[in-house]
């Protein structure tokens, strides 16, 4: 009748069904969000960025350059590795068991292994699935390509498409050893609260050095550029270039310039899967315990009562509740790092050339930035207003806006100047700064200063507009995703094109003193105006929006569920009345 | 004073509440019970002006509460059914906010804040993270937060929920002394001993309607029963308790 193994195996089923679909933090998603459809499309565009990186050698033809090639061999396993390693990030608490996890599964008659191996097993499956996505054209194609280093032929195409595929495998499973080992030290070296402080801390740290890491490794990939002294200590540390190495040894196009980087990478493997299985097992077998005795929120005794005031008394608890909850919520904290390293790195991207070519000093030797970074400066203003304006746009525990319904006795125009606060307090303000002390430091000039002054009024005018319709308090009320794809997409769009015209525009004019009095002028008069357009705007609004609803074109039929059964006069009156 | 006048309110066409009226006087505690899906707690949600009535009215101290809502919610204290709270912030923090909301001086409310947390045994803990909190813990955080302004209306649902012995026995005492103090204090339930014991007077909410609204003696002499449940049982209950709980039982030994 009872069957202990067979019992396991069904639970294992169960369990790894459940935590394959909630392998990216369910925090992260809204409460209706379809996490299964979620996992289809990361694949989808997966599969289209292996596309992108496969389709146009239909035009190139074979007559690829062997140094082109070599390029593209690294480049392909470089970005397996940062996409592994941003997904391994993005999965951050979905590898260790949670307080959720223990304290419902605890109770059930489940053994530790099968909990241990059902979230293995779902986590290694959802970054395999991630691997062949995203090689699923590149994988079948490349290797054809890469196999005249190795002498070509059917055989030699064969091997290379093995050592295409193992090189993926192993790339991306280092990747994942190193992120879950750091998480597992951590774990294992603090207390459990500090290390739920560091936790947080770790994961958005991670996600800026892996992508600031991919955009700003260099080219190394000729033989010359390897065998060269001068970049052997830089090697030791790009671990996409061991990787390379071990492409090559696997391929049969092995040169001696490659053998410091395989040796490294099979060291690497070997030590960071070693961590990785030793951190995991321990986590699971001598912290399950620990998890429920203890909280997870460390008690702050010595606390007092100060707080920083950010003008009268609702507007600071506004300003206050904004900045809590986002340097709070994880959700929010990870959007918000997402978002932000999206745009560090395109900004990177942009500014990488000049950066190489070490510009930036020629440049401020004539005591003038280059325009890169004009644009550069616009566009750090620009993304942090258009995301923080995105992040606090999504709700923290909708249900509890309660205290906010109940508590609204002022004029909406009132709670309009406090989100005013918290956009510039938490976007424009840091940004300015952290460009200010740059700028200043490196180029000290009236030119700079005079730059940083647009750049403030710039703010302004984004916060402003970005306050167009949004009679709402940050983390409060309900979004609906399509239409907050379409105002992001708009939004992206004009804030990438504008800074790149303006710049240049400003560029010209930084250095003629009555020309940049007036443009001074027309961005202060742009900024009064839209303050002028919000406020009215505002005062307009009868009470603070907490429901987002589709517009009024859509009609719900609100049938009753027990459909069937025809309404009464009165109701279908009543239904109708409505709808007008 | 309270008074409900013909109330209504239907979700996508199904009524939930029919015609309800009733009045809470100040200086008396008002009971408003009703079984699980009887429309309490809706009723409730338009008395604070959460949600909106299709039809009737309802007005405080002879003014619709909707001729200024904002005054209205000034001297509103509410605790809901679900003790739904910003999890990530501190006790103290969540306090200091909704005074803020509200617009109680600095000084003032943190000299309430801190009274309030000591008296409800929650002192100790008012730096620690709300997630971190029982649900008692969260009970009183809202209890706190809807009296901090001394409002002239107690709006109470499910008050009592997760409260220790000492604490609810403290709440009941409160109920009885807000009410001696001229505030309207309307109090939703299921504890009927409890309800019995504080009430001068009591609504029974069945099926979106009313069903009694008077006092407990005046009910108790009508129905020629002793005691509420009695009264609740034969107004409210349709089935037959002993039989679905021999049903269960049966159920799970099949």
């Amino acid at each position: 009748m009872h069957d202990p193994s067979g019992m396991e195996k069904r639970q294992f089923r169960v369990l790894y069904r459940e935590f394959l679909l909630r392998v990216i933090d369910l925090e992260l998603l809204s409460a209706d969000a379809d996490t299964a459809r979620l996992l289809g499309q990361f694949a989808a565009l997966f599969a289209g960025m292996s596309w992108l990186f496969t389709f146009w050698l239909i035009f190139a033809g074979s007559g690829l350059s062997k140094i082109f090639l070599l390029v593209m061999e690294h480049f392909l396993i470089a970005t397996t590795m940062i996409v592994v390693a941003l997904l391994s990030v993005f999965c951050w608490d979905s590898i260790f068991p949670d307080r959720r996890d223990v304290l419902v599964l605890a109770p059930l008659p489940i053994r530790a292994r099968t909990l241990f191996r059902a979230k293995m097993a779902a986590v290694l499956s959802a970054l395999c699935l991630s691997v062949v996505s995203l090689n699923i054209f590149s994988g079948l194609i490349w290797p054809r390509m890469f196999s005249i280093t190795n002498g070509g032929g059917l055989s030699g195409m064969s091997r290379s498409m093995a050592a295409y595929w193992i090189t993926m495998v192993l790339a991306g499973a280092f990747m994942f050893c190193c992120v879950i080992g750091v998480q597992g030290i951590a774990s294992q070296l603090l207390p459990r609260q500090q290390f739920l402080r560091l936790s947080a801390l770790l994961q958005v740290a991670a996600f800026f050095l892996f992508l600031g890491i991919y955009i700003l490794e260099p080219s190394l990939e000729t033989p010359k550029a390897l065998a060269a002294p001068e970049n052997q200590r830089l090697l030791a540390w790009l671990p996409s270039y061991w990787f390379f190495g071990l492409f090559q040894q696997l391929n049969g196009s092995m040169l001696p310039v490659f053998a410091p980087l395989v040796r490294r990478a099979w060291i690497g493997l070997g030590v960071s899967g070693s961590v990785a299985v030793f951190v995991t097992l321990r986590a699971y077998l001598r912290t399950m315990g620990k998890i429920v005795e203890q909280p997870d929120i460390l008690p702050g005794t010595h606390r007092s009562n100060w707080s920083p005031r950010f003008g009268a008394l609702l507007q600071t608890s506004i300003v206050l509740f904004g900045l809590r909850t986002l340097l709070r919520s994880k959700q929010h904290r990870v959007l918000l790092a997402f978002y932000l390293g999206t745009g560090f790195a395109a900004m990177l991207a942009y500014i990488r050339t000049p950066l190489r070519r070490l510009e930036i000093f020629h440049r401020a030797a004539d005591g003038a930035a280059d325009v890169s970074f004009l644009v550069a400066s616009l566009w750090m203003i620009c993304f942090a207003v258009l995301i923080v304006r995105l992040v606090i746009s999504m709700p923290h525990t909708l249900r509890a806006n309660w205290i906010f319904r109940m508590t609204e006795l002022r004029e909406a125009s009132i709670y309009v100047s406090a989100v005013r606060r918290l956009l510039l307090v938490l976007a424009v303000a840091p940004v300015w700064l952290f460009l200010a002390v740059l700028f200043l430091s490196h180029w000290p000039t009236w030119t700079m200063a005079g730059h940083l002054v647009v750049l403030a009024l710039v703010g302004m005018i984004l916060v402003e507009l970005s306050l167009n319709g949004f009679q709402k308090l940050p983390f409060t009320c309900s979004y609906l995703p399509g239409q907050s794809k379409v105002h992001v997409v708009f939004w992206g769009i004009l804030l990438v094109l504008i800074p790149l015209i303006g710049a240049r525009f400003e560029d010209g004019i930084l250095n003629h003193p009555l020309n940049f009095v007036c443009m001074i002028v027309v961005l202060g008069a742009i900024a009064a105006c839209a303050r002028w357009r919000t406020n009215s705007e505002a005062k307009l609004a009868e009470q603070l929006i907490f429901e987002e609803e589709y517009p009024p074109e859509i009609f719900g039929l609100n049938l009753p569920r027990n459909a069937g059964v025809p309404l009464t006069s009165s109701q279908a009156a009543d239904q109708l009345q409505k709808m007008l | 004073m309270l008074e409900i006048r013909n109330v209504s309110k239907r979700y996508s066409g199904i009524p939930a509440v029919e015609s309800v009226s009733f009045c809470a006087h100040a200086g008396e505690v008002t009971g408003y019970l009703g079984p699980n899906g009887s429309g309490k707690s809706t009723t409730i949600k338009m008395i604070t002006g959460l949600i909106a009535m299709n039809s009737g009215s309802i007005l405080f101290d002879g003014e619709s509460i909707y001729r200024d809502l904002m005054s209205y919610k000034q001297r509103l204290g509410y605790v809901p059914e679900e003790p739904y709270l910003y999890t990530h912030l501190s006790g103290a923090e969540y306090l200091l906010m909704v005074s803020q909301l509200r617009d109680l001086p600095a000084k003032l409310a943190i000299e309430r804040i801190d009274g309030l947390l000591r008296l409800f045994g929650l002192y100790g803990d008012r730096h620690l993270s709300i997630s971190s909190y029982s649900k008692g813990m969260r009970q009183k955080v809202l209890l706190v937060a809807a009296l901090l302004h001394n409002p002239d209306f107690v709006l109470l649902d499910e008050p009592f929920s997760g409260l220790d012995v000492g604490s609810a026995l403290i709440l009941r005492s409160l109920i009885v002394e807000l009410a001696a103090r001229g505030k309207v204090v309307l109090f939703s339930s299921h504890e009927l001993e409890t309800v019995e014991r504080i009430c001068s007077h009591i609504v029974i909410l069945h099926r979106g309607r009313i069903v009694a609204d008077d006092s407990i003696e005046r009910l108790r002499a009508l129905m020629s029963l002793p005691t509420l449940e009695g009264i609740f049982s034969q107004l409210a209950v349709e089935q037959d308790t002993a039989a679905i709980s021999k049903q269960i039982a049966d159920l799970i030994h099949a």
